[in-house]
């Protein structure tokens, strides 16, 4: 509980700071990219240490979601034949998740059980705050607009899923 | 399931072939209209419709309108669709009447009903 809080608000001062500015089409096209393969890096690492069959499933299902949406957006972005355009969020989101994943790796068992399940539900909360809140009012091409949608459906679902992780684990709080 | 299925459409197939059974073919026929093909959808991470009834020998056919894939699998490991990506479909044919609990192996809240009546 206290990993999850924290790691909303470290990102919560990250991400308004910086998503404040409105973000252009390309740009958003690339943080939401970049969201989702860090949710499956942090996927592959759970993968690689918990021994839990709940929070098992759950990763492999963000590696099979993720993996899917982020196919969409490459298949948008070669029929769009664009490029999509780094920016500070999608840099900041890469260095926050680098840490995490630093920090994960020093754990295991129930501990990292805890950390993983946490921190997927606070992530989940943040991507999908700023999707729906930003990103899809934000963004002007409608493909790359429907794209969110569908995809805020699918993040919205995992939200939910990680909730019932964290619920189902005994975490210290 | 689908192979029980095949089973019975060649035994079906064998016994009109030997023209002893044709008088009961056509009184189940007209009493029944036939086998259907009952199009259901996957979207919003949901079974549409969450229930159905259908006849035995019916096949449903669902298609999923998500993006991310999806299953529609027997609760009692009867069957399973495997992997359906979005826009693609899978059939399953019930020749055997009862009622299945339908879920998504990759998302197990997703569940539906389905209720095979005797033709
Ligand atoms: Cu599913």
């Amino acid at each position: 509980m206290i990993r999850q809080t924290m790691f909303a608000v470290a990102l919560a001062a990250v991400t308004p700071a910086i998503a404040q500015d409105q973000m252009n089409d390309l740009q958003i096209a690339h943080t939401a990219y970049t969201a989702g393969q860090l949710d499956i890096r942090y996927a592959h690492l759970a993968l690689a240490i918990s021994e839990n069959d709940a929070v098992r499933a759950f990763a492999e299902t963000m590696i099979r979601d993720h993996t899917a949406v982020n196919e969409s957006a490459v298949a948008l972005i070669t029929e769009l034949n664009v490029t999509p355009e780094d920016n500070d969020l999608s840099r900041a989101l890469v260095e926050g998740a680098a840490a995490k994943r630093a920090e994960f790796m020093a754990l295991s068992g129930n501990d990292f059980d805890c950390a993983y399940a946490a921190n997927e539900l606070g992530y989940h909360q943040v991507v999908n705050q700023t999707v729906e809140g930003k990103f899809i009012p934000w963004a002007t091409v409608e493909p790359l607009k429907a794209l969110l949608s569908d995809a805020l459906v699918t993040f919205k679902v995992h939200e939910g899923h990680a909730e019932e992780m964290v619920a189902g684990l005994q975490c210290a709080s | 399931m689908r192979v029980l299925s095949d089973a019975t459409r060649r035994r079906f197939g064998l016994l009109m072939g030997a023209g002893l059974v044709a008088p009961l073919v056509v009184r189940k026929a007209a009493a029944h209209d036939g086998p259907h093909m009952i199009e259901a959808g996957i979207e919003g991470f949901a079974f549409v419709p969450d229930r159905l009834e259908i006849r035995a020998g019916d096949t449903v056919r669902w298609t999923n309108h998500d993006i991310a894939p999806h299953t529609a699998t027997d609760k009692a490991g009867g069957w399973d669709t495997g992997r359906i990506a979005k826009g693609e479909s899978a059939e399953v044919t019930f020749e055997a009447p009862g009622a299945y609990t339908v879920f998504c192996r990759y998302h197990p809240n997703m569940v539906a009903e389905i209720v095979v009546e005797a033709t």
